[in-house]
């Protein structure tokens, strides 16, 4: 393996993350914006709070990784696409601000509403801009760009559902809660019916669709089987293989446009570094989180 | 141009608030200090609410970052095309410093009344030393784009990279001590500026509120200490530019001719020769001007020499304010052994003039770093890495992109105003007002 493998690992590492976790994010605000009750979007806001936008992490982790490993792809990627990736930018400031501020002074309703808008707007963005790339579309507005915005902010909502459904059951009364598995259930099979098709459409044969239909099978199952936890592996497997199936398709041969290896190694060494300190206190973190919120709940 | 243009409005704003981002948490662990010294519940009071207009700026400073690191590709392809792999290492290490910062912020924010006392000082550290830490690596980017090292270009391609040396460059050390005392200026004297404000309302209301008092105070001393160590650090600064960028220190100066014995204008004033020994310390020193340069290298000259001039007039000013508070304390200190005691900030400078000038102060000590950043920027053009690669190779050349210019400048302005209202509202109702990222009750739970 060479130094410039390991650099894609980490970004496909890196971008695996941001679905799972920053994606989730994306979906709770699009839940946000549907939901009419106060109890949902208490939920919604309870539940995001503690991770709060530090998600964007593993964009910028990306980002970085790429433009130091890979400058020519990162030059060429955002000159071409810089209007979608101009807007997922605005819409990232305008729903992490918007967030705090909604909370901050909660009778501002439009603080909400452009909170929505912009969770919408951005994974629709980042969306159709990694479809054009993996799949060699012409424009983010031509078929393959509005599949693929489409298609990513469908997963992040689908994402969302299966993440809230613990929390509603943990923090919400009963009719919350299974409103909240019915939000599950419905963004499950309507991405089911968006992706495969897709993927068809596309000529996607990577087995890796496969596994994300099984996993999602599974998880409409676990759902429904009130197994609340254990959809969230199934169902964080099934969206993070359709974005491993759209990799393994662009096939990308980054090796001719990889920087010098005296520049991933030091990136290597800092980043293990960053690790040694990083892991225990995000451990640290968590566990003071969790302390509070457990007992009486 | 609009390229530039949308750069230097998302990176003018991202500086302020990344400035009192840096700045707040290290008020905050002074606060934090003296309750911890004194016991005093107002200092802990002032520390709580700081970590927590910290916590709302820092979110905002985080998403403006971001902002930031999609303009480099989304502006600047060619830059980043040819040269990202060289400075890219300063980013990453910027980014774990940046995530320890939010991770102990996170612990911080949490750990009142949750963490014993001491270990919850300490987790304030990391909070400022990730600050102070994220901040330089940044800066050793700029520094690098003035200084450019550690690559060598055969036949215009780049080869031999060392990021270590690129980020240890020759402009390194002084910029960044520059940025870092000027973000910590920059947030005392906001800060302050914000009690001052209070304080002269208390005044027309005839009441005396200590926590306005202890509020004004810390960032102010903050910003006053750290003021003369800048006016040194300045000087260092403009010597490193005269000796390595002489173009651009021709254009702060405003030195048109290369000539013998310099003098030193300012405005209107002009000191014949004063310049030359200055610098050199020889009144008969010479001195190179715009005119030892090709045309196509100027800067815009103007703009660096009236930036400059700003930051300086600014700078005086600071340190005048300095000096003054500086001496009321010393006053203060020599009645207080007299009385044998230390008056609650009683003797301390509270004329309202003085208060006004503070509250003058806080806009002025952005409006310095501003310009000041102006100088650095505006007086390294037509470069983009100072020598080496001209800043319209850099640019992406798409004519929309003055659209996405317009539509920044709106949503930041729009961003900047509400954030203002929104910490405004904070400030009115500290009871009422949740931590943002916290709205649990506040219930202990050992």
């Amino acid at each position: 393996m060479t130094y410039a493998d390991a650099a894609v690992a980490l970004i496909l590492l890196g971008l695996s993350a941001y679905l799972l976790f920053g994606g989730a994010d994306f979906g709770a605000g699009l839940w946000h914006l549907v939901a009419r009750r106060r109890a949902d979007r208490d939920v919604i806001e309870h539940a995001m709070g503690p991770l709060w936008e530090a998600n964007h992490v593993w964009l910028i982790f990306v980002m970085v990784m790429t433009w130091t490993a890979f400058p020519p792809v990162f030059a060429d990627i955002m000159s071409t696409h810089w209007v979608p990736l101009s807007l997922a930018a605005l819409g990232i400031v305008a729903r992490g601000s918007t967030f705090v501020f909604a909370k901050a002074v909660p009778d501002q309703g439009w603080y909400a509403w452009i909170f929505g808008v912009s969770s919408v707007l951005t994974p629709f963005c980042f969306g159709a801009v990694a479809t054009v790339l993996a799949t060699g579309g012409t424009s983010w507005l031509g078929g393959h760009g509005l599949y693929g915005g489409v298609l990513t902010t469908a997963l992040c909502a689908y994402l969302a559902a299966v993440y809230l459904l613990w929390d509603a059951r943990r923090l919400a009364d009963r009719d919350t809660a299974l409103r909240f598995r019915g939000y599950a259930l419905i963004s499950g099979a309507a991405v089911g019916l968006l992706a495969l098709p897709g993927a068809a459409l596309l000529g996607v044969g990577s087995p890796l669709i496969a596994v994300s239909a099984v996993a999602g099978i599974v998880s409409l199952v676990l759902v429904a089987r009130h197994h609340l936890l254990a959809v969230r592996v199934t169902g964080a497997l099934a969206v993070v293989t359709v974005l491993w199936g759209g990799v393994a398709m662009a096939g990308l041969d980054l090796h001719a446009s990889a920087a010098h290896d005296a520049v991933l190694q030091v990136v290597f060494v800092a980043l293990g570094a960053g690790a040694v300190i990083l892991v225990p206190s995000m451990v640290w973190l968590y566990v003071l989180f969790q302390r509070e919120g457990a007992p009486g709940r | 141009m609009a390229a530039r243009q949308q750069m230097a409005f998302t990176l003018g704003f991202h500086i302020i608030l990344a400035s009192i981002g840096i700045g707040l948490p290290a008020l905050t662990l002074l606060a934090h200090w003296r309750s911890l010294r004194t016991g005093d519940p107002v200092y802990t009071e002032l520390a709580r609410r700081w970590m927590k207009a910290a916590g709302v700026l820092f979110a905002v400073g985080a998403v403006s970052g971001t902002v930031l690191s999609f303009e480099m590709g989304t502006l600047w392809p060619g830059f980043m095309d040819k040269y990202g792999q060289v400075f890219g290492a300063a980013f990453a290490l910027e980014g774990i410093a940046f995530f320890i910062e939010a991770i102990f912020m996170g612990i911080y924010l949490y750990g009142f009344d949750r963490l014993p006392p001491k270990v919850h000082f300490l987790t304030g550290i990391p909070v400022v030393v990730g600050g102070i830490l994220s901040a330089s690596f940044v800066v050793t980017v700029n520094s690098w784009m003035n200084q450019p090292r550690g690559f060598r270009l055969v036949d215009g391609e780049v080869t031999d990279v060392d990021p270590l040396a690129a980020m240890f460059n020759p402009a390194t050390p002084v910029q960044a001590v520059h940025l870092i005392l000027a973000s910590l200026m920059v947030c005392g004297f906001t800060v302050a500026s914000v009690y001052a404000f209070a304080l002269l309302r208390d005044r027309r209301a005839g009441r005396v509120d200590r926590y306005h008092r202890l509020g004004f105070a810390i960032p102010f001393t903050l910003g006053a200490v750290c003021a003369p160590l800048q006016v040194l650090v300045g000087d260092w600064a403009s010597r490193f530019v005269a000796d390595n960028q002489p173009i651009k220190f021709a254009a702060m100066e405003g030195i048109e001719h290369t000539q013998a014995g310099v003098p030193f204008k300012f405005a209107v004033f002009e000191i014949p020769n004063a310049l030359s020994l200055l610098l050199k310390f020889d009144a008969h020193a010479t001195l190179r001007g715009l005119d030892a340069f090709p045309e196509d290298q100027h800067p815009p000259a103007e703009v660096v020499k009236f930036g400059f001039e700003v930051m300086i007039t600014i700078g005086m000013f600071l340190l005048a304010l300095a000096a003054f508070w500086g001496l009321a304390w010393l006053r203060r200190r020599r009645a207080a052994g007299r009385a044998g005691r230390l008056g609650a900030g009683r003797d301390l400078p509270w004329h309202p003039w003085f208060l006004r000038a503070a509250l003058v102060a806080g806009v002025a000590a952005c409006v310095a770093m501003e310009a000041g950043w102006t100088v650095t920027e505006v007086g390294r053009q037509p470069w983009i890495v100072y020598g080496v690669m001209r800043t319209e190779e850099a640019v992406n050349p798409n004519p929309g992109l003055r659209f996405g210019l317009y539509i920044v400048l709106v949503v930041y302005t729009l961003l900047a105003v509400a954030t203002v209202s929104v910490l405004r509202r904070m400030r009115r109702r500290p009871e009422e007002t949740a931590a943002p990222a916290d709205d649990r009750e506040p219930e202990p739970v050992r």
